[in-house]
């Protein structure tokens, strides 16, 4: 009787050890494994590295577009005709993304409310924030951000896993969108019927448009480069 | 001496066709887990052998030792000390004791009986 007890004793304690052993396997075998503390430690210490050098470039950057203004300034005080450049140039660059702008305009807070975790894909698609970039811009809007990302004329919006790259930024929700133009002719466009605004309503997204009067964007924080095209001189042929 | 085996065989089965994981940071409790159970076990047999297994010493240990070295894991870990070192290095050095023990209790008992 004794050693009967015993055999079911030891079965069920068996038991347990198989499956705590199987799914540990299973656990080391499915991801990167345990990570010992040493090169965990070592990584860490690598990215605060790096994280400290990107830091130190960026700074270095906006001294250096400081110092590009300062010669520009310079510069137009000269003649009339210089002037008339700067001024064209400033334009251009607003337009182009590469200077922190404010004005009126909305604010709009998609938020998929943590649903995507429990449904395993992106309640929010990436088409989805292209519609709103795409229906601001078709109602005047002068600057547009995505959670702090500038929308510039080579911006990409796009799916990458279990986020969305905005100027290869991985972003998540809730994405805030920010746009300066009319607010009222903004506001508009998105909430047309049928609009993507009822749509992402209708898939349980929450949307928050907000009217405000002084928007601030920040700039672009890349660099824009130019490779392939050339500009067509039709002037010199005519 | 079957059904012990046909029950690690059938944890282990259970484990691999059931979907559940663990998280990667808790794979250290887990590991320390295994190794009180596997002390256990070892521990079970001998006593057995010794006649003198007692199943509420031998399950209250189970569970008891697996709980403990998860305990002082955690606290290690807050800590920034590797305590888990101390249950790894008591239930190995139990673990192969007790099947030493075990050994010489097959080989000399064939020879007695």
């Amino acid at each position: 009787m004794k050693n009967f007890k015993f055999q079911i004793a030891m079965a069920i304690v068996c038991i347990v050890l198989g499956v705590m052993i199987s799914v540990q396997f299973k656990t080391v075998r499915s991801g990167i494994g345990t990570v010992s503390e040493y090169r965990a430690r070592q990584l860490s210490s690598e990215l605060k590295k790096v994280r400290e050098e990107r830091d130190a470039l960026l700074n270095q950057k906006s001294e250096y577009e400081k110092k590009i203004r300062e010669y520009e300034n310079t510069a137009s005080q000269g003649s009339n005709s210089a002037k008339m450049l700067k001024a064209e140039l400033d334009n251009a660059r607003i337009l182009a993304g590469l200077e922190d702008v404010e004005g009126p305009g909305v604010t709009v807070i998609v938020d998929d409310l943590s649903l995507s975790e429990s449904l395993g894909y992106l309640l929010i698609s990436y088409t989805d924030l292209l519609e709103i970039v795409n229906d601001l811009n078709a109602a005047g809007a002068e600057a547009i951000s995505i959670n702090g990302q500038r929308f510039t004329a080579r911006t990409e919006i796009r799916e990458a896993g279990n986020y969305i790259n905005i100027n290869t930024e991985k972003l998540s929700a809730p994405f805030v969108v920010k746009a300066i133009g009319n607010p009222d002719t903004l506001q508009g466009a998105l909430l047309i019927r049928i609009g993507i605004v009822e749509r992402l309503q209708k898939k349980n997204v929450q949307v928050t448009i907000k009217q405000e009067q002084n928007l601030k964007i920040i700039k672009y924080n890349g660099i824009l480069q130019r490779q392939y095209s050339k500009v067509i001189n039709e002037g010199e042929k005519q | 001496m079957i059904i012990p085996i046909i029950g690690l065989l059938l944890g282990i089965l259970i484990g691999l066709l059931s979907p559940v994981t663990i998280p990667v940071q808790y794979s250290t409790y887990m590991s320390v887990a295994i190794l009180a159970a596997l002390d256990s076990v070892f521990g079970g047999i001998r006593s057995s052998m010794e006649k003198i297994f007692n199943i509420q010493i031998f399950i209250s240990g189970f569970f008891g030792n697996a709980i403990l070295a998860a305990i002082l894991t955690y606290i290690g870990d807050q800590l920034g000390v590797p305590m888990y070192y101390a249950a790894i290095f008591a239930f190995g050095v139990r673990l192969f004791q007790n099947f030493a023990i075990i050994r010489r209790y097959i080989f000399s008992g064939h020879k007695k009986n």
